[in-house]
């Protein structure tokens, strides 16, 4: 006679009713693994790159400022960067130079960019992973570009970039100043941005402000607003978590109405039986306390270790066709599973404890019969 | 000993469709003897059978337990009391289909908290004595009535009740099933349980064992008197 | 004597218990692998600085998917907020908030 006994011999039974039922509970089950799985797939996805994102970016530059023509980012004079240096608690100002690369025989878009630091010599290339297996490049091979001349000029790729790193460099393509302005017939004056540095990390926005007066034709991006861009971008509220969520609500919402719309008369039938051989009202419920938790917990279980699997060894591969999009190269990466447990907790509790509320209510009115109902029939 | 003193039962109460079941009813169970109420269907036998089992509440009067007082208890205490004390036998049966005959009679032990092991050889031994053992795994759906029947009565007995309660146990069965049912009963009361029954059936009512027919009319006694 | 399977119960248990095996084995594999990205954080962390990155690559289609902090006012609402997206990149990734207009200090 113990507490655990009784509630393994109610849970025998609950089990045993939803094996009667087998064909529409097993599809109740795998549904509602699937929408564990795609939610904590994109949760397990989005908090990886967050933290990534959060970690890797801390060291972009402390300030851009960019030069805005009639609301489109344009070329900025490099005079602005005098002007800028001569800012109180301004350390240095350099200007950076990058910009986007169709290539037409590939069909993928690259991003060019001369390195602040080390670029590389004259006439060769380094580029990404994630290009190189696209393009087919290979060191010491030549990749063609198309210059705004309309010439093709050649570079010799020098070396491939680790594809660990791919996640901040798999389209890159990063070379000398000098090729870059030829290529794309940027003269000495201008550059794509400037990068700022600054000596105090408190003073960015107010130094962002005397920049804003002091050239009012730019605008300025932090760090800090690089680094929540990424939080914004991937937070539940973005657009991917949103979607899904939304998805997972209604069918939640559905199903729950279907639920809460009132039990069969067979099923209230068993329970007026069950009262009636002497299970107390606490008994029904309990027992239908089990059969949400049997139902829902083995989803949450099978969602949640799939969706691990899914993200973590296979490089979130049913996603692929979504991020992908329209994009030729694409980028793959093994995302680092930084896993937030609150929100795994989180979602332990919108799908287990929803549910198994959504199958108690509806049965407590059943359960506070009279246990002589099944009597007078 | 059940003592009813006293009491009514009366359904919608206050509503337009109030109909009185039971009406001032006073009436001792006698332990280890066989009780019948005899009457028509609509007479308030069942009714009667419900009070007696604790399954429901009179709306006026009391009823004793073995000399306690239970009309007012809480229904966690009454549910307590009931299954320890009744064995309830229905007369559709109302065993839970889709679950197996052995887990059917185990069923009303589980709140309990017995350990599993104990209780099916519990219910094994039962089944062995209705000589169902055989029919243990099968599915209750595929019984025949008589099986059907034996099958609640295991289920009736799993808590080792002093009383056993049927309510027209057989309706649903020919004469030979009948006999047979009334065989059991007599083990039964070997075995030293209390039990009513509510019939109107011939080969039930005069039968030698039962010791005490109560007749029931329009919710009230009618005659109550000892077995010729 | 009939054959009794083990008990249903036992079985859930049992499975609910695997499970709860198998994802703390797979999140002690994660806190492994965390642990072990040290070089690979470092390397990503060392491009960003020596090639003056700004954002992950995530998109190459749409050049406000490729690089959201450094997005144009105008780009990533081409027309106007919320206009239906031109590329599916696009629909996946709100605008930063330093570039929607009601955020904007």
């Amino acid at each position: 006679m113990s507490a655990v006994e009784r509630h393994r011999n109610i849970l025998d039974f609950t089990l045993a009713s939803l094996m009667r039922r087998k064909g529409k509970n097993s599809a109740l089950i795998v549904v509602y693994t699937l929408v564990v799985f795609v939610l904590a797939s994109a949760l397990f996805f989005t908090q990886a790159i967050r933290r990534e994102a959060g970690l890797v970016l801390t060291d972009a530059p402390e300030l851009v400022v960019q030069r805005l023509v009639a609301g489109r980012h344009d070329l900025i004079p490099t005079a602005y960067l005098e002007k800028i240096r001569d800012i109180r608690g301004v350390t240095g100002a350099r200007s950076r130079l990058w910009g986007y690369y169709y290539d037409a025989t590939v069909g993928a878009n690259y991003t060019l960019e001369v390195p602040l630091e080390a670029p590389p010599p004259e006439g060769s290339v380094i580029v990404g992973e994630g290009l190189a297996r696209t393009s087919g490049a290979a060191v010491d091979s030549l990749m063609p570009f198309r210059t705004t001349r309309g010439e093709i000029t050649t570079f010799a790729v020098s070396k491939i970039l680790p594809s660990d790193s791919s996640l901040v460099s798999a389209d890159l393509v990063l070379l000398s100043e000098k090729d870059f302005r030829e290529m794309f017939g940027v003269d000495r004056a201008h550059a794509t941005d400037l990068a700022v540095t600054v000596r105090n990390k408190k003073e960015i926005p107010v130094i962002a402000r005397k920049i804003a007066e002091a050239l009012p034709d730019t605008r300025t991006i932090s760090r800090d607003e690089i680094l929540r861009t990424y939080d914004a971008v991937f937070s539940w509220r973005g657009g991917i978590m949103l979607a899904l969520l939304a998805g997972a609500v209604l069918a939640f919402v559905i199903f729950a109405w279907d639920r809460a719309a009132g039990l069969s008369a067979e099923e209230r039938k068993e329970i007026g039986i069950l009262k009636a051989i002497g299970w107390e009202t606490s008994d029904v419920l309990l027992m239908k306390f089990w059969e949400g938790v049997a139902v829902s917990l083995t989803a949450f279980l099978l969602g949640i270790v799939a969706a691990y699997v899914h993200v973590f060894f296979a490089s979130a591969g049913l996603f692929e066709p979504v991020l992908k999009g329209w994009s030729v190269l694409y980028p793959r990466f093994r995302l680092v599973p930084f896993i937030d447990f609150p929100q795994v907790a989180a979602l332990f509790f919108l799908t287990v404890v929803p549910y198994t509320v959504a199958t108690v209510i509806p049965s407590w009115r059943a359960a506070t019969v009279d246990p002589d109902a099944v009597m007078r029939g | 000993m059940i003592d009813l003193q006293d009491i009514q039962k009366t359904f919608n109460k206050g509503r337009p469709n109030e109909y009185v079941a039971v009406r001032r009813v006073s009436l001792k169970v006698e332990p280890q003897l066989v009780t019948v109420l005899k009457g028509p269907s609509g007479s308030g036998k069942t009714t009667l059978l419900s009070l007696l089992g604790c399954m429901t509440r009179p709306t006026s009067g009391r009823i004793f337990l073995d000399g306690r007082e239970i009309t007012s208890l809480p229904e966690r205490f009454l549910t307590e009391i009931r299954r320890r004390t009744y064995g309830f036998i229905f007369q559709q049966f109302n065993l839970v289909k889709g679950i197996t005959v052995l887990e059917n009679v185990m069923l009303p032990a589980y709140p309990t908290g017995e350990r599993r092991a104990v209780l099916r050889d519990r219910a094994m031994e039962l089944l062995e004595l209705f000589s169902m053992a055989h029919k243990a795994p099968s599915k209750v759906e595929w019984l025949s009535g008589g099986e059907s029947q034996r099958v609640a009565i295991a289920r009736a007995l799993i808590n080792d009740p002093g009383y056993v309660i049927a309510d027209e146990p057989t309706a649903h069965l020919d004469t030979a099933l009948s006999r047979e049912f009334m065989e059991i009963v007599a083990t039964l009361k070997g075995r030293g349980k209390t039990i009513v029954m509510a019939s109107h059936d011939p080969i039930v009512c005069s039968e030698g064992l039962v010791d005490r027919i109560v007749e029931v009319r329009d919710g009230s006694l009618v005659s109550d008197g000892p077995h010729r | 004597m009939t054959p009794f399977l083990p008990r249903r119960s036992t079985l859930y248990l049992t499975f609910v218990a695997l499970s709860l095996l198998v994802l703390a084995g797979l999140f002690m594999n994660g806190a492994r692998r965390v642990a072990a990205s040290g070089p690979r954080l470092a390397e990503e962390r060392r491009q960003v600085r020596a090639y003056g990155l700004t954002d992950l690559v995530l998109f190459t289609d749409a050049r406000y998917t490729r690089h959201p902090s450094m997005a144009d006012r105008n780009a990533p609402f081409q027309d106007y907020p919320q206009a239906l997206e031109h590329f599916p990149s696009g629909s996946l990734m709100p605008p930063p908030p330093h570039v929607r207009f009601h955020e904007r200090r």
